[in-house]
């Protein structure tokens, strides 16, 4: 029997684990439990580590977990908007088993899926009475004022959770719109207005353009007469400082203003005449006259063209 | 186990002990092996079976031995666990974390932990980036078709069951789609308060979706894109810190495509912007021609302007300077001067002009009658003239 306290300290400690096993259960941080005593609910757990309990036939253990449960809809439902246009609305929320008692009451099995159904009908009657209460334009407006989505979920939120608390044990911590529809029928009206005003805004496109691009060149067309003006100016401004220059070479011209004339005649004489020209010519026309006889006394006469 | 293992090892000693004694007093004096010699040969093969049923339990015991030990190795070598490196973990002892604050995670490598009922090892993926789609706003299709690149046929309208749709604040319908990639950045956060987180996440980028396309208008969702996006982001940060949802949003993806009911509107109007750009284009060449043009037109007149004026004075100053020249001749002789310039010039007019017509003046002196008779083509200068009567 050398061997004897090793074996009793095994045995002792099998012991040990057996009754552990049998009186203790663990509750895990995200966890809240009910303990029932004979199918009656005596006990709520909501901090987590190492529990007593009376073995099983005396006492049950029934755990829930207790993080944020994420619900949404199923439906897509219609409802009414205080102007009585119907709007589609979709919404999840997340909740939480904040009080065991009431939720373990209410759902004995303790599952998710049990709890859902009665869940949405709450949220669906909360909805209802908010969107109720607003018109469509605090859905869908340009107007930023006159937009209250934030504020038509939180009212939301606010009418839900006191009856998801007291009923149900739930309370749920936050809830937001998740969709936003219109009727179907209603759809492709929206296409038919859609399809208009894209139409206007095709034609402005149009209109605009054709408008920017008159301006942009009859701009231009102005810019162009005024430098041609310019221009026209400077030359002219140009010929009359000539004239003015050529004004004192004629001063020469002054020493025999008939000597002048008769030359510039000539000149005028020679140039006219240059091409193409007919001559009709009488014999009083030097040198003409010699055609006839030694007189000097003529008049000359003459045609062009 | 032990008890009775015991056992089998002492009780042959003493078996054998006092048979042993029994033998030997009587073989010694009294000499008479025959009947001490009967009696000991059964308690001989009593003694063999024992022992060889000793030695079967005690070499049975030994591999129960072996298998205890390496029950007890087991069941303590079952906490070692591993972490990867894309992961943390977090031990729960009796249901309550070990550590405190940022000790309770465990970073990647081997760790210990006490075996099953007692401790419990949850992992949280820390490292990887995880991804989610929403998809309120999209038209009904499925992942295949996609890939396929067929979708469904648009009906005239759409039904709320089947196609999902975001609505502007104009009142326009349009689709859009988000995908946004996370990191988990507060694992703790991210694994004990929620059920499902990325569900979570996924219902928050949808309400952010909602709210960017409500404050928006269908133009500024469709062609500035990145603003929309961004207007999307901003949502779900502030949802997601709003929620604790103990995530870091790495990068988000959002695209907006119109209704494919009024598609064809749409890109119309995607024509007439580009259709006013090009005629804007236009007018600007245009512009750029015509000025060039008219610097260029603007030159050449003043240029003009310049040759005459050089012409003029250059013209003035020859005359004046032949004046000049000529006036000591002329005033030497002033009839036989202009005589002769008279003449030569004559001269050389007479000798460029085509037709010379000589008309002798009548014997009688009274005037000749001439009539000319002029085409409109200039072609012939002057009819052949009629004799008068």
């Amino acid at each position: 029997m050398k061997r004897n306290p090793l074996t009793l300290m095994i045995g002792a400690l099998l012991v040990l684990i057996f009754v552990l096993l049998l009186f203790t259960f663990q509750v895990r941080q995200t966890e809240v439990a009910v303990v029932t005593t004979f199918e009656d609910p005596s006990r709520y757990i909501t901090n987590s580590g190492l529990k007593w309990k009376w073995p099983r036939p005396i006492q049950k253990v029934y755990k829930f977990d207790k993080r944020i449960q994420n619900f949404e809809e199923d439906k897509f439902e219609e409802v009414l908007t205080k102007d009585k246009l119907n709007l589609l609305v979709r919404v999840y929320v997340g909740w939480t088993i904040s009080d065991p008692k009431v939720f373990f009451n209410s759902f004995p099995r303790g599952t998710v899926a049990e709890a859902e159904p009665a869940l949405e009908g709450l949220i669906r009657s909360s909805k209802n009475a908010v969107v109720g209460q607003h018109p469509f334009s605090h859905f869908i407006s340009t107007d930023e004022n006159q937009l209250k989505f934030v504020e038509i979920e939180s009212e939301m939120l606010k009418a839900v959770q006191p009856t998801a608390l007291s009923k149900y044990g739930i309370s749920i911590q936050f809830l937001g719109i998740k969709k936003l529809g219109l009727p179907e029928s209603v759809t492709q009206k929206v296409f038919d207005r859609m399809q208009a005003e894209r139409q206007r805004e095709v034609e402005r496109l149009k209109a605009q353009g054709e408008a920017e691009a008159m301006n942009i060149r009859s701009a231009a067309d102005r810019e162009r007469n005024g430098i041609l003006a310019k221009a026209e100016a400077a030359a002219t401004a140009i010929r009359g400082q000539a004239d003015a220059e050529a004004a004192k070479s004629f001063a020469v011209f002054r020493d025999d203003p008939d000597l002048a004339v008769f030359l510039l005649k000539l000149s005028a004489l020679e140039q006219t005449l240059k091409e193409r020209s007919t001559l009709i010519l009488d014999e009083r026309t030097p040198p003409f006259d010699l055609l006839n006889q030694p007189v000097i006394n003529s008049k000359p006469g003459s045609t062009s063209k | 186990m032990s008890d009775r293992h015991d056992h089998p090892d002492h009780d042959p000693e003493p078996d054998h002990g006092p048979g042993q004694t029994a033998v030997t007093p009587g073989s010694g004096p009294v000499g008479s092996p025959q009947p001490a010699a009967t009696p000991a040969a059964p308690a001989a093969v009593e003694d063999a079976g024992s022992q060889a049923l000793a030695e079967a339990l005690r070499s049975s015991f030994a591999i129960v031995k072996i298998i205890m030990g390496i029950l007890v190795i087991v069941f303590v070598g079952s906490g070692v666990f591993t972490v990867p490196s894309q992961k943390k973990a977090i031990i729960l002892r009796f249901g309550k974390p070990v550590g405190v604050g940022d000790e309770q995670l465990l970073g990647p490598g081997l760790h210990w932990s006490f075996p099953s009922p007692i401790d419990e090892v949850v992992y949280i993926p820390i490292g990887e980036i995880q991804t989610v789609t929403s998809t309120v706003g999209w038209y009904g299709t499925t992942p295949e078709a996609e890939a396929a690149g067929s979708e469904p046929e648009p009906g005239m309208s759409l039904n709320p069951a089947t196609e999902g749709y975001t609505l502007s604040a104009d009142g326009n319908i349009f689709h859009a789609r988000a995908t946004l990639r996370y990191r988990i950045s507060q694992p703790l956060q991210y694994e004990l308060n929620f059920v499902n987180a990325s569900n979570m996440v996924q219902s928050a980028l949808d309400n952010a979706l909602l709210k960017a396309s409500a404050h928006s208008t269908v133009d500024q969702a469709l062609l500035d894109a990145a603003g929309f996006q961004e207007k999307v982001l901003v949502r779900v940060r502030e949802l997601v810190d709003q929620l604790g949802l103990g995530i870091s949003v790495e990068q988000g993806e959002v695209r907006t495509i119109p209704p494919r009911q009024v598609k064809l509107a749409f890109q119309n109007v995607l024509t007439a912007e580009l259709e006013r750009r090009k005629a804007v284009n236009d007018a600007q060449a245009y512009s750029n021609r015509v000025f060039s043009t008219s610097l260029g037109e603007s030159n050449s007149v003043v240029n003009a302007g310049q040759t005459a004026r050089t012409r003029l004075l250059e013209e003035v100053a020859a005359e004046a300077r032949y004046f000049a020249d000529q006036l000591p001749h002329y005033r030497a002789n002033p009839k036989l001067f202009l005589t002769r310039l008279q003449t030569e010039t004559l001269h050389r007019v007479l000798t460029n002009t085509q037709d010379k017509i000589f008309l002798p003046a009548r014997s009688d002196g009274k005037p000749r009658e001439l009539r000319l008779q002029l085409s409109r083509e200039p072609q012939k200068p002057a009819a052949p003239p009629m004799p008068s009567p």
